[in-house]
């Protein structure tokens, strides 16, 4: 991938030009404006009995209401909110993790190579999911809030994206550039995050996008097993929800289905935004 | 004869994935012992409940039995040790819950069923999702391509047991043409009846197809890029200008793609494993999902240990043998020199 191309403001405005790019940035605004404005609007609490239990969607009840008559549309307002918090958390955790051991272990070369690599092999080869299902059921109920659920995600699912800095980093090492700096003295570390950062610095961005959707997917998944956040909601936790209290046997689908198709929505947006930056700044991807 | 280059490959893997699995195995003990729990307590207070009228005596017998049953009389790190040469025999220890019960006895009643779900599914979803993502690769800019891609990203970012969810409810509960989850029917006895094997196709087909739906799109999306960065190689446009025909490049590109398909294989089998255990709670299907998520709210945690011990040792040889395929397919790794 070449990225001295980042500068050029030709090509942001290729991605402006970019219909997908439109169209999965729009898609995603408009969810996080669901999640964070729609709880001004719509003012229902989401743990509140605010009316009768099963209510299929009507005016009153735009997304019906849950077996205990909770309702759902607030659920799904706030459920949003917190599984972006949680994925957006999750990224911030994960990413600097990947990046500076990639960094550090194709810069440094050598043992600490080894090591490094070493290590992210290891967990690389303990599924994540597992690795976090385990590690939140064994913490206390009390314990798992949205942060330490978010921790749990992301200290288990960094490892591709070290390996991935780590084979950038090498092959951009070889560089003249890198080569000049070297000879101006200057140190591994500022050359990795000086010289060699920005030139994958729309890989990165690609990477955050990629663990949010990670994070959102990851805590969907561990509170349905029943160890996510405890006390909170998520898109996760109206799914858990929905699947102990038996939702699709007495079909009521205006439970289930919303939350679901609120982490596609909110996932896929993300991906069509990764695929067209990088059908935008990949050369080799770009339309001749 | 196994070339000298492909042994010492497959050694070095071994090698990698015993230490491996022996970190595996000392994270799984160190985590579940940092829990503060007491089965003994438990049980005794069981005991009491049944049977009030015990002796001091007795019931410092029964701790005594109880304690020796767990192992929880040694100290830690014996009981590390035990439990790491045990891991190796299958040997998993006693669950606190079902007293008597051994641990191995459970898994090995669940694992069949999840591997029965997850290996066809994801190898469906890993050879459809390829030719899919190949030919839409290959035809650049058609309509196709553009559906395609649009589809994958939606169904790569489904979560399995969501679709799970809408799947049970379309067809098992609106349509009633499919069983409402579990493996077979509960009247039924497990033999190898054509009847009982009939009804378990026909209660696996919607948890088989939830996982295999899930599962095409990541592929198709990877495969595409891959055939695009191909097609774009010296080695096939050399072919197209010699005037090769459409079959024979696609044949050759897509047998150059394939190979970091198979790599991503090994890798994804995990994401798989988790999947197909979430959609196991949904469908109420007897595999180890069901047992783990049991074991879980039960705080059964020789269990729980021994669901993940079985899980990453599964893996493990599974990652193996696709490691050795991919030694097989790549000419690199078959003749010898660096493995990319």
């Amino acid at each position: 991938m070449k990225l001295e191309d980042l500068s050029i403001p030709p090509i942001v405005y290729d991605l402006l030009r970019n219909r997908r790019f439109l169209i999965g940035i729009s898609l995603f605004i408009f969810i996080v404006c669901f999640s964070l404005v729609g709880g001004l609007i719509y003012t229902r609490n989401p743990f509140d009995m605010s009316g009768p239990p099963e209510q299929p969607p009507s005016a009153e009840y735009p997304l019906g209401t849950d077996r205990m008559g909770r309702d759902i549309l607030a659920q799904l307002i706030w459920g949003t909110r917190y599984s972006l918090y949680v994925g957006v958390l999750v990224a911030l955790i994960a990413m600097p993790i990947g990046v500076v051991i990639g960094a550090i272990a194709g810069v440094k070369g050598g043992i600490i190579d080894e090591l490094l690599m070493g290590l992210t092999n290891i967990v690389l080869s303990i599924p994540s999911i597992l690795l976090a299902i385990l590690i939140a059921a064994t913490l206390p109920t009390g314990m798992r809030t949205y942060e330490i659920v978010a921790l749990v995600i992301g200290v288990t699912s960094w490892p591709w994206l070290a390996r991935a800095i780590r084979a950038q980093m090498m092959s951009l090492r070889e560089r003249e550039f890198v080569y000049l700096s070297r000879m101006a003295g200057y140190s591994d570390v500022r050359i990795a995050f000086a010289d060699l950062l920005p030139n994958i610095a729309t890989y990165v961005f690609m990477a955050f996008v990629l663990f949010v959707n990670g994070g959102i997917l990851g805590e969907a998944g561990l509170s349905l097993i029943g160890v996510g956040p405890s006390r909170g909601i998520t898109l996760g936790v109206i799914l858990y929800w929905a699947a102990t209290m038996e939702a699709v046997r007495r079909g009521l689908w205006w439970w289930f289905a919303p939350a679901g198709a609120m982490i596609v929505l909110a996932t896929s947006s993300l991906m069509i935004v990764t695929t067209a930056v990088d059908e935008v700044f990949n050369p080799r991807l770009r339309k001749q | 004869m196994i070339p000298k280059s492909l042994l010492k490959y497959l050694v070095l893997r071994l090698t990698f994935l015993f230490v491996t699995y022996i970190v595996a195995l000392t994270i799984i003990f160190i985590l579940l012992r940092l829990v503060p729990t007491n089965p003994v307590d438990r049980l005794i207070t069981q005991l009491l409940q049944f049977n009030p009228n015990m002796t001091p005596e007795q019931i410092r017998e029964y701790m005594k039995a109880y304690y020796e049953l767990f192992g929880l009389d040694k100290p830690l790190w014996m009981q590390y040790l035990t439990y790491l040469f045990k891991a190796f025999t299958g040997d998993l220890g006693y669950s606190y819950i079902n007293v008597g019960r051994k641990v191995s006895d459970i898994i090995m009643s669940a694992l069949p069923w999840t591997l029965f779900l997850v290996v066809p599914a994801t190898l469906a979803a890993w050879f459809v999702g390829n030719a899919i993502g190949a030919y839409a690769g290959y035809k650049r800019g058609s309509l196709f391509e553009k559906t395609v891609l649009t589809l994958s990203l939606v169904l790569s970012q489904t979560p399995y047991y969501w679709l799970a969810m809408l799947l049970l409810y379309a067809f098992a509960y609106r349509l009633n043409v499919f069983p409402p989850g579990q493996a077979y029917p509960p009247t039924m006895v497990p033999n190898l009846s054509l009847q009982f094997i009939l009804a378990v196709l026909y209660h696996y087909i919607l948890p088989f197809l939830s996982i295999f739906i899930a599962g095409l799109g990541g592929w198709a999306i990877g495969m595409r890029v891959l055939t695009i960065y191909e097609l774009g190689s010296d080695h096939i446009q050399f072919a197209e200008a010699l005037g090769a025909k459409e079959s024979v490049l696609f044949k050759y590109m897509f047998r150059n793609s394939m190979i970091p398909q198979v790599t991503g294989l090994a890798l994804s089998l995990g994401g798989a494993v988790g999947g197909a255990l979430l959609t196991e709670i949904v469908f109420s299907y007897p595999g180890m999902g069901y047992i783990l998520n049991r074991a879980i709210i039960q705080t059964d945690y020789p269990v729980v240990q021994g669901v993940f011990v079985i899980l990453i040792a599964t893996l493990f040889i599974a990652n193996f043998v696709v490691d050795f395929v991919y030694a097989l397919i790549d000419p690199r790794i078959r003749i010898g020199g660096e493995k990319i």
